[in-house]
């Protein structure tokens, strides 16, 4: 069975994940208009004051639902149950839209430069780079319009920051005028807030598609930056003509659609019985088990309302909010305020049962406030006096997972552990809406000196060495993030490893190999198998210039990973002119889709030297006959990454070689970068550049290089040093001349014109086609193929030293 | 009116080096004119020049990277010519372990992951059914290669799986769909099976290669007056890993490789009856290899215009090299008249200058050489080794001698090389063991460098995996003063010349019908079956011109 979602929020995110765990088996795909997977919208405002980037709010996915990423649908084909986008199609069998919901402005604000709304990455893009020297005016003050407003307050660039209210409250109608006032002060105590109560805006000037001047009732502001924090409705448009829709799509209880195949989630649909329309990540996440339960015929639950918990927290106020689904305007209201601790509770009673509570700054135990109206137990006043006190098990900490911060503290000082991914294996606190996450992190952080100072401690070296893996782990959950279409994620290799067909066993003899080549703690050595997994992510282009393909055919011959699985599972060479099926315009379309819709993702891997002379001419490429420079240009411009591979691209090579008739030099040269990496050597060692490619995704920054930005790890140790034939040297024991009895012996080759004294890489440990042989083992000596220059100086079968004093 | 349209493809994807085509094709899409382009010029006999002979072989071996050794060994050849050095028998036959199996590597290469992909569609495969996979390839060999349900189902679901995640590596943008692919899904399957295997398979091979040569590619034991590996050489266990690495690889080539060329054979027979890709019909083979005692494994002759009774000896003073339509003056000089605006190449006067690629000669005419070359030559000439398995094939795929000059032929021959070869390696593997047992280790002639001629000539001609190799030097002052070379590809991919002659790239690509000129699939497979090597290709001419002539046969 196909399912799809649209939609590229929580819900959808929800939904998929949900019915993988349910059904692996099932075919799921999200099809969002968003440009980025699924990321969590109630942590916008951390984008705003750049606290946080895209990645790290994005929201875990299982890796075998199919992401389709700037895809909006438009258009439901009921009958033959398709959905269209401007340019694709998808075929469903069951459909979900979970489009959610999109805000309201007063004005469209597309087009305006310094307008926004408050809704997806792209608006917190807009906000961040136009509201820097202007007057900031937020129209709305509810949940988000407060959240939006603190975030803004803390940017040091912006001075004057206006809230424009239409009622004269804030937050909600029916909280006190001492808590609004409290709120008021938190917010207005430093000056840069003004808040403006019973205003709008009447009128604007706007000029060049930007507004120059605002008034309102009350106001007249010059030069401001317009955010529209005001309501939200269902996302819905391009379904009313083929769905029943009222506020929103219409379902019923099983968030079912008037078509059987159709269902509704979120904020996007409205329960028809009910006359309901979710608000909350906890309201959809019920109706997206409501749905699953009915869309898989298992276990099928109706939706029903449940009691709601809003958690607001802004600078120095906490404000809780407990809902009952009945709360209604008939109620009677109990206030228990301590200006001692700035901290207001407000009970809302109706018949003497709980119907409503919002605390600020409020320590009493939540958990048993949402029974209480759950239960609809008569309530004593006198006992919500006396709950006005912590609870034994402190403030509540997750609302979705009833996690309190006691007992956040006694998993920490029980189990040891010091970080939130740690946390994963105890609780799920932080990670069902994610809005907590910062205050579970806190939380940890801030216990960690209750652990038992006999447990085992971590020496100074175990620390750098986490804090190392930490780094590393930051760098392969970005790269997981980068392509959005398998996004792996660390914490599920298992169906990470399945949807890219790798075997365990393979892995593991990799992995060993390239920990130990890469000299590396065996404790990287789960790190280096998440970096293997997240190499097939970064795209590889890998371009021929003045070459002979010989790095390409020895890269084609590595082993351990085998060359099969090199190229099919774990890297994604795209563009690669010896192996790749596609030609001419064909090939070149693949490579323009590459540098110019993976810009600063892709890595560049150039073999062959630059031919400089005559323009460039000596080498044209391409249905335009692009010049090799100018094509080496076009590619490296927006690369991650370059690596130059073998001789030719690390200095001319051969091609270079006296009297380097073409003008050729190395890539670096030619782009004059000094940022390239080389991996030297006619033909390199393809394990180098595996390896190369690997550190590169692990460890942020290059990898430590020699002198020639030779990656240290390969080409440190020198040949002579390595070499097996060194006893002989020491011995004195030399071949004197080509199969004599030293020869067959396997005595020393210096005599015979070996350079291994003067080249630098891990020839003899590494050696060439599954360790089979290198040069010094085959008897003839090494000629030096990772040096500069090395056709001029080194490729003969003479001494060095003779060789200088005959010049 | 004339309604020609011209077609550009650059890049010509998976071949060594920087090759362009441009055919003109009329309203039906048949190519009525083509022009072939080598697009890279290096240089390496210019770097050459005022070096030491014996450094011309590291140098020369850098021409190719795919060729592989096929330069190192030409140059070497060529300078021991020169100075009429004799090799031990020992460092010939090493030569010969390293040149075999880089033959059966460079044809599966080629096959497999260069050319299947001109046959083979890709996305058909995933809809095959694993047990009439199995079935199907029962069809042309009695023990299939891997032929289990489970392994197809594996293929099928790592395709899926390629599929699934979007991520198809080099599969992406393939002409997958195109109408002149012909193979069921079924033996799309057995096809990309094997293509998965092969890359295995030149891996192992490769081992085979880098046992005497040190590694590869460049192999790194080959000198002046014989070879360095003879510690390998003398080491039983060396000598062991090398058979049985053959050995594994003849399972392939007799289990996989030639039935898949039957398969191919047989779904493509009516291209083959309707002779597409054939060139005009002459073909070189200079022979080489030897067998036993005076006979080689491959024979040399000279075929005109597809007359196989009567095969003509090789000659070498026939050779000569022509620069009319190539970026050279007649002296040897650079004179590169750049491309069209629109990059196209300048084909419009017959004397606009097109290519990198010289234009050399046999007796005036454009020859056509490799493996196809070589088995029809080598066949008429009634050489015994190699008529069995072609008898074999033609008999199999219902098939005669004369049907094999054409796209699938090429590789057919191919196919039909790697197999006798296999056989060719046990004898040659066995020679050498007879030679240690009698004492002969020698491995190096030995010559006193200083007491050699300073001034001399050489040259070699060598057969190598895509045809016939020709290294020639000019030693003065015991320095190179002249370095010249003619590759296989460029004998094939010549351009054309004053004479109008086209060579046998662009011989075989007239009157092939394009289907869709947006997706010329059709240029490609025609193409591909030369397994053209452009950085080979590419060469100055010798500034003596004429003067070839006048070096002395010696044959291998």
């Amino acid at each position: 069975m196909r399912v799809v979602i649209v939609g590229g929020g929580i819900a959808a995110t929800y939904l998929a994940n949900n019915i993988k765990k349910q059904n692996s088996a099932l075919e799921v795909t999200i099809v969002s208009d968003e440009k980025y997977p699924p990321y969590d919208r109630i942590h916008l405002c951390r984008l705003v004051d750049d606290k946080k980037d895209i990645g790290s709010i994005a929201l875990p996915l299982d890796p075998t639902v199919k992401l389709e990423l700037n895809q909006k649908i438009i258009k439901i084909d009921k009958e033959n149950k398709r959905v269209f986008s401007d340019n694709s199609m998808y075929s469903y069998d069951k459909l979900i839209i979970a489009t959610g919901s999109r805000p309201i402005s007063l004005f469209d604000v597309e087009t305006i430069k310094n307008a926004a709304v408050f809704r997806s990455a792209d608006d917190c893009e807009i906000i961040k780079s136009e509201m820097k020297d202007r007057d900031v005016v937020i129209v709305g003050g509810g949940p988000i319009g407060l959240e939006l407003l603190e975030t803004i307050n803390q940017i040091d660039d912006v001075s004057n920051i206006i809230l424009i209210l239409r009622a004269k409250h804030l937050y909600d109608k029916n909280l006190s005028s001492d808590s609004i006032k409290l709120i008021q002060e938190c917010y207005t105590k430093n000056g840069k807030i003004k808040i403006s109560y019973e205003d709008e805006i009447v009128d604007k000037v706007i000029k060049n598609n930007e507004i120059i001047f605002l008034k309102t009732k009350k106001l007249d502001i010059q030069n401001p930056f317009l955010v529209f924090g005001t309501g939200i409705e269902p996302n819905i448009e391009h379904f009313r003509d083929t769905l029943r829709c009222n506020k929103g799509i219409l379902t019923n209880l099983y968030m079912q659609t008037d078509d059987e195949n159709i269902y509704a989630v979120g904020e996007c649909a409205e329960i028809e019985e009910l006359n309901f329309v979710a608000g909350h990540v906890k309201d959809c996440t019920q109706e997206a088990n409501c749905a699953i339960s009915h869309l898989l015929q298992s276990d099928m639950q109706e939706f029903k309302r449940e009691v709601s918990i809003d958690m607001l927290k802004v600078g120095e106020f906490d404000l809780v909010d407990v809902r009952s689904p009945k709360f209604s305007a008939n109620f009677e209201k109990v206030v228990i305020a301590s200006k001692k601790d700035n901290r207001i509770d407000e009970y809302f009673l109706e018949d003497t049962k709980l119907v409503r509570f919002i605390g600020i700054n409020s320590n009493v135990d939540i958990g048993y406030i949402e029974n209480l109206i759950n239960d609809e137990d008569e309530v004593d006043i006198n006992y919500l006096y006396q709950n006005r006190l912590v609870g034994e098990r402190g403030r509540l900490i997750c609302s979705c997972e009833h996690v309190y911060h006691k007992d956040l503290v006694d998993i920490v000082t029980e189990t040891g552990i010091g970080s939130f991914s740690e946390l994963a294996n105890y609780s799920q606190a932080g990670r069902v809406c994610g809005r907590c996450k910062s205050m579970v992190e806190d939380v940890i952080k801030e216990s960690q000196h209750l652990i038992d100072p006999n447990m085992p401690k971590k020496s100074a070296q175990d620390i750098k060495l986490e804090q190392e893996i930490e780094k590393v782990q930051k760098r392969i959950d970005k790269f997981n993030t980068l392509h959005p279409r398998n996004n792996l994620s660390a914490d599920n290799l298992e169906s990470a490893m399945e949807s890219l067909n790798i075997a365990k066993k393979e892995v593991n003899s990799w992995v060993s190999m390239v920990t130990a080549n890469m000299k590396l703690h065996p404790n990287f050595e789960d790190l280096v198998e998440k970096g293997v997994k997240t190499l097939n992510k970064v795209p590889i282009i890998w371009l021929e210039l003045a070459d002979c393909s010989g790095n390409s055919e020895a890269f084609i011959k590595s082993t351990n990973p085998a060359i099969e699985d090199l190229i099919f599972d774990y890297i994604s060479l795209d563009y690669h002119e010896l192996l790749m099926s596609a030609s001419g315009d064909q090939s070149e379309t693949v490579l323009e889709d590459i540098i110019t819709n993976q810009k600063g993702e892709y890595v560049l891997i150039v073999e062959g030297a630059v031919p400089l002379a005559m323009d460039g001419k000596y080498l044209r490429i391409g249905p335009k006959g692009e010049t090799g420079i100018e094509l080496l240009r076009k590619c490296a411009k927006d690369a991650a990454l370059v690596l130059a591979v073998g001789s030719c691209a690390f200095d001319g090579g051969v091609v270079a070689a006296a009297p380097n008739p073409t003008g050729a030099v190395g890539v670096a040269e030619a782009l004059g970068r000094d940022d390239i990496i080389n991996i030297s050597g006619c033909p390199t060692n393809p394990t180098n550049i595996v390896g190369t490619l690997l550190s590169y995704i692990m460890f942020e920054e290059l990898p430590a290089l020699d002198k020639y930005n030779r990656p240290l790890w390969a080409y440190e140790g020198r040949i002579h040093d390595n070499c097996e034939r060194r006893g002989h040297y020491e011995l004195g024991e030399f071949v004197k001349e080509w199969g004599d009895e030293g020869a067959k012996k396997g005595y020393c080759l210096f005599e015979m014109g070996c350079k291994g004294p003067y080249a630098h890489v891990n020839c003899p440990t590494m050696k060439f086609n599954s360790s089979t042989s290198w040069p010094v083992q085959a008897g003839h000596g090494c000629m030096g193929c990772t040096e500069l220059g090395f056709f001029d100086k080194f490729a003969n079968e003479r001494k060095y030293v003779e060789e200088q004093n005959n010049e | 009116m004339n309604k020609k349209k011209k077609i550009v493809i650059d890049p010509i994807t998976r071949i060594e080096g920087h090759l362009r085509a441009e055919v003109e094709v009329d309203e039906d899409g048949v190519v009525k004119e083509a022009y072939v382009s080598g697009q890279l010029f290096r240089g390496i006999e210019t770097i050459l020049k005022n070096r030491d002979p014996r450094d011309a072989g590291l140098m020369a071996g850098r021409i190719c990277g795919v060729c592989t050794n096929s330069h190192f060994r030409g140059a070497i050849t060529c300078v021991e010519d020169a100075y009429s050095i004799e090799v031990p028998k020992n460092a010939e036959i090493i030569r010969d372990l390293v040149s075999m199996a880089l033959f059966i590597q460079d044809h599966v290469v080629h096959f497999y992951h260069l050319h299947s992909l001109d046959f083979v569609d890709v996305t058909s495969a995933l809809a095959a059914d694993a047990k009439l996979t199995s079935k199907e390839a029962h069809k042309y060999s009695d023990r299939p290669f891997r032929n289990s349900h489970a392994h197809y189902k594996q293929v099928i679901a790592k395709l899926q799986n390629f599929v699934k995640a979007g991520k198809l590596g080099p599969f992406s943008n393939g002409y997958w769909g195109h109408s002149d692919y012909k193979l069921t899904p079924e033996q799309n399957l057995v096809l990309i099976s094997h293509y998965l295997e092969a890359l295995k398979f030149q891996t192992n091979i490769s081992k085979a290669i880098a046992i005497f040569g040190g590694k590869t590619p460049h192999p790194q034991t080959l000198v002046v007056g014989g070879v360095t590996s003879v510690a390998d050489m003398l080491n039983p266990a060396r000598l062991n890993d090398y058979l049985f690495i053959i050995k594994e690889a003849k399972e392939f080539v007799d289990r996989a490789y030639l039935p898949d060329m039957k398969l191919i054979a047989t779904a493509y027979r009516d291209e083959i009856k309707a002779g597409l890709g054939r060139a005009n019909g002459n073909f070189m083979c200079v022979g080489g290899y030897e067998f036993e005692g005076e006979r080689k494994l491959f024979c040399s002759g000279i075929v005109y215009n597809h007359d196989l009774e009567n095969i003509h000896e090789f000659d070498e003073s026939k050779i000569s090299e022509e620069v009319d339509r190539a970026w050279y003056k007649e002296d040897g000089e650079i004179e590169y008249t750049d491309l069209n605006e629109d990059g196209s190449l300048k084909t419009a006067k017959n004397d606009d200058k097109y290519s990198w690629i010289k234009a050399p000669r046999y007796d005036g005419k454009t020859m056509e050489t490799g493996p196809l070359a070589r088995v029809l030559i080598s066949y008429k000439k009634e050489n015994k080794l190699i008529n069995s398995f072609v008898d074999e094939f033609l008999k199999d795929t219902e098939l005669e001698l004369m049907d094999l000059s054409c796209t699938i032929g090429r590789n057919a021959a191919r196919a039909i090389e790697s197999g006798y070869i296999c056989e060719y390696i046990l004898k040659l593997v066995s020679r050498l063991i007879q030679n240690i047992k009698y004492y002969d280790t020698d491995t190096w002639t030995k010559y006193d460098f200083e007491k050699l001629p300073k001034q001399t000539k050489g040259r070699s001609f060598l057969e190598v995996p895509r045809g016939v190799l020709c290294h020639f030097v000019n030693i003065k002052e015991a320095k190179i003063d002249n370095y010249s070379v003619i590759a296989p590809t460029t004998w094939n991919a010549t351009p054309k010349n004053f004479d109008g002659l086209r060579g046998a790239y662009e011989e075989a690509l007239i009157g092939i019908k394009i289907a869709d000129t947006s997706k010329p699939l059709e240029v490609l497979k025609v193409l591909h079956s030369f397994d053209p090597c452009l950085a080979c290709a590419v060469h100055i001419i010798d500034t003596n011109g004429n003067e070839l002539s006048s070096y002395k046969i010696k044959t291998l």
